[in-house]
């Protein structure tokens, strides 16, 4: 297949890499019979399990009632639209058996994964109805602390810091938004969560660039940190002036014209300023780091600060603001805890979606809009796993609840496509 | 400068555990240097003007759950039996904070270690822990919310165990919940799958279809099933926003009354509940009276579903002053004032007359046991 080294390299060496070629395409063809034989199964256990159980229509909900433009609900025949999914699941999977998709294989098990899913969703809801439009506006919801979470891993670590203090930084931002907004208004909460995010990636950076602590180490002790300052001054204040806690929330500001579309509209443009915040920061981040030059010096100084140091790049600065920034991300996202939901603030509210963040933006490679889907999938999960348990399927919740982590451990493990973080995530650098 | 970083980062982690002992007061004390000292005060021990200047009072000791003692329900509530008992009986208080089911034993060896008078432990998840301690400590009275060990479980039986039947007071709410539904749809949704927490779904729904059968109405109960005993649940007790978002879905499936049973998680709901206003969405609160706790969403509660564990507690602590504390179990009914059903409040005037009249009728029937809530 690959086309002989031209130069004159030795006999032995050519061997070798025409044997590793083989091999290679010989593994190639193993995942491709595999992913193969995993959509074929998918498609049995859809035709087999889910079609015969199917009567009547399965009915899906695509408007609120409250909105201008009133779409008719989705209602499709349960058991033919099985038959129809498990033929295309069945398809997918012999074209990939036979021919193969190569590099496209693992957007085709995305695509077979979400046709499965649906299988599932219009199974479940035979001869019943339910919102789909309010569960793919709570996957909205939901996914936003996750993705914003997940930015300022990316940030920090883009830069070659490992920050799995996300928890940490979620936890202040919301505790002290939630004192800043109930005593002066959402929007100082916004700005001060924003700034205590910073603050604690300051101590991040302080340690892990200047004093070159390990950065697994700082992380942790961000945690427990913040989780133990916040629990004390809960305790301490809070309970004692519950005006302190007792933040305004933000409202969902519709936006004229596009929010009145359809499906899109409430799932995008119907929602508070931190999930615009979100989308904004996904975009801005995403052109900052790769259309800029301070994002192609921030990369490079995660990648190989020493090449960088040489061409004149100051490492250590470079660290200290790409670290900041990622704090103030974080920062922000704890805002949504307090600011964006409850308005109040309750010890360990985060409930670990510092670390789902961490997993959405390993997910996702260490890129900004990689991490929103693998956030949107974390959502999605989580709000099917909701409305399966209101409508009372035999699906047990408690295993869509850990399907996305179940997702994460397959990426991670580079069974679909390889996640490869920075080449210098986590190395301290010190200039020689 | 190698081991300037690493005393820095030292600093640091200790400096750090320390603040998260601070409020949770998870860290283990060595036994030789807690033995002796009964009377003092720990560091964040309501400071209680103790009248009796002799005799060292007695320490009455609460580990909450990981929701902590201002989640305006459960804990706080039982929180409040030992404080009654600080104010009434001259006892001294204290209370540690649960951050994690591992704290459960740390915190308890604690109190164990400080030379509690009586320690109260204050849920079902901390049921394993507390046996635990109560066998290895037989001279300690303990009291625990939620739960009834088995005959034989506790060896010197020194654990009180206090159970409530929630489920009729949970009855008088689904009845009621159901009597005012708009939309015919009512919904809930609990914390963990545990008994204390369905209880309260289980006498919800019951409730809710006597009343489709007394009034031949067709009213739905979303997200629990109490024939599978399956429905919708948090899986856990912090996450507000799960509060929110339960009852936002909820909501969209077309319910109009929520019933929260998830601790502070229901405080999500009733913010959203706030905002949607009392025409979409109303909230029943549970464990106390949540129109008196949550003052900020008053206008949002319904009713709640009473749990009066700050009377069983304060009962056990006040055998423990006088000597008589004897183990077993007590049980809450609804007879006894162990669980009912709070005020209307400032929605008195909108629950119809004729409901009312059907509630006290059903309240006066599962008191004297002729309506039976558990089909």
């Amino acid at each position: 297949m690959s086309t002989p080294p031209i130069d004159r390299e030795p006999i032995e060496s050519y061997e070798i890499t025409g044997k590793r070629t083989k091999e290679l395409t010989r593994r190639q063809i193993k995942k491709a019979r595999i992913t193969g034989i995993v959509m074929f199964a998918l498609a049995a256990v859809v035709m087999f399990f889910l079609a015969p159980a199917a009567a009547g229509t399965s009915t899906f909900g695509l408007s609120f009632a409250e909105e201008s433009i009133q779409l008719p609900p989705l209602s499709v025949p349960s058991q033919g639209s099985l038959w129809v999914l498990a033929m295309v699941l069945g398809f997918l999977g012999a074209s990939q058996f036979f021919r193969g998709f190569q590099s496209k294989t693992t957007v085709i098990l995305g695509i077979a994964f979400a046709v499965f899913v649906f299988s599932l969703m219009v199974w479940a809801t035979a001869g019943e109805e339910f919102s789909l439009i309010s569960m793919l506006v709570s996957t909205i919801a939901r996914a936003t602390p996750i993705a914003l979470g997940a930015l300022s891993g990316i940030l920090c670590e883009r830069s070659g810091v490992v920050n799995i203090g996300i928890e940490g930084m979620l936890l202040g931002g919301a505790f002290t938004g939630v004192v800043m907004g109930s005593l002066l208004g959402g929007w100082v909460g916004l700005l001060a969560a924003t700034v205590t995010g910073g603050v604690l990636a300051l101590l991040l950076a302080v340690l892990a660039v200047n004093f070159r602590v390990d950065q697994i180490i700082i992380g942790v002790v961000i945690n427990i940190l913040v989780l133990g300052l916040t629990s004390f001054l809960t305790a301490q204040v809070l309970v004692k002036n519950p005006q302190f806690n007792d933040a305004p929330i933000f409202q969902a500001i519709k936006i004229p014209v596009l929010g009145d579309i359809p499906i899109v509209g409430p799932m995008f443009f119907d929602q508070t300023i931190i999930v615009y915040g979100m989308f904004i920061l996904i975009a801005s981040v995403t052109f900052l780091l790769f259309r800029t030059r301070w994002g192609l010096r921030t990369r490079s100084v995660g990648e190989n600060p020493k090449a960088a140091d040489s061409l004149g790049i100051k490492v250590a600065k470079v660290r200290y603001l790409a670290v900041i920034y990622g704090g103030m991300v974080g920062g922000f996202a704890g805002a949504w805890f307090t600011l964006g939901t409850v308005g109040r603030f309750d010890e360990g509210m985060t409930g670990g979606r510092g670390f789902i963040g961490l997993a959405a933006m390993i997910v996702g490679g260490w890129n900004p809009v990689g991490a929103f889907f693998a956030a949107l999938i974390f959502g999605f999960s989580d709000s099917l796993q909701q409305k399966f348990a209101v409508i009372e399927t035999p699906i047990p919740g408690e295993f869509l609840a850990m399907a996305p982590y179940l997702v994460t451990i397959i990426i991670v493990a580079g069974l679909v496509g390889r996640a490869r973080p920075p080449a210098a995530d986590g190395q301290p650098y010190e200039k020689e | 400068m190698k081991t300037n970083f690493k005393i820095v980062a030292a600093v640091l982690a200790v400096s750090a555990l320390g603040l998260a002992g601070c409020s949770s007061a998870s860290t283990t004390t060595e036994p030789s240097a807690a033995a002796p000292a009964p009377a003092s005060a720990s560091a964040e021990a309501p400071a209680v003007a103790s009248e009796e200047p002799v005799a060292p009072a007695l320490k009455a000791c609460e580990v909450t759950d990981v929701g902590g003692v201002d989640d305006k329900g459960f804990n706080q509530k039982a929180y409040k039996g030992v404080t009654d008992a600080t104010a009434q009986l001259g006892v001294e208080g204290a209370v540690l904070e649960s951050q994690a089911e591992t704290d459960y034993v740390p915190n308890i060896s604690s109190f164990v270690d400080q030379g509690c008078g009586i320690i109260v432990t204050v849920g079902f998840l901390l049921g394993d822990a507390t046996k635990e301690a109560a066998n290895a400590n037989p001279t300690i009275p303990f009291t625990i919310v939620d739960y009834a060990y088995a005959e034989g479980d506790i060896t010197a039986n020194n654990v009180l165990g206090q159970v409530f039947n929630t489920d009729e007071a949970a009855y008088l709410a689904g009845y009621l919940a159901a009597g005012m539904s708009k939309t015919g749809k009512i919904g809930t949704f609990g914390g963990i799958n545990i008994p204390p927490v369905t209880i309260f779904m289980d006498g919800f729904y019951r409730g809710a279809m006597a009343y489709n059968a007394d009034n031949g109405a067709k009213v739905e109960v979303l997200g629990w099933d109490p024939a599978k005993q399956k429905g919708l649940f948090t899986e856990n007790f912090e996450s507000l926003d799960d509060g929110r978002s339960f009852a936002q879905n909820l909501v969209d499936e077309g319910a109009d009354i929520v019933m929260p049973v998830a601790g502070p998680v229901g405080l999500g709901s009733a913010a959203l509940a706030k905002e949607l206003g009392p025409d979409k969405l109303l909230i029943i609160g549970v464990d106390s009276d949540q129109f008196e706790s949550d003052t900020a969403n008053q206008s949002v509660y319904l009713t709640s579903v009473l749990k009066n564990m700050d009377v069983t507690t304060f009962n056990a602590i006040a055998s423990v002053v006088d000597g008589t504390f004897a183990g077993g179990v007590t049980v809450g009914t609804l007879a006894n004032g162990g669980v009912g059903l709070a005020p209307f409040h400032d929605l008195d005037a909108s629950v119809p007359q004729a409901l009312k009249d059907q509630i006290e009728t059903l309240k006066a029937g599962i008191s004297d046991g002729s309506v039976d809530v558990k089909k």
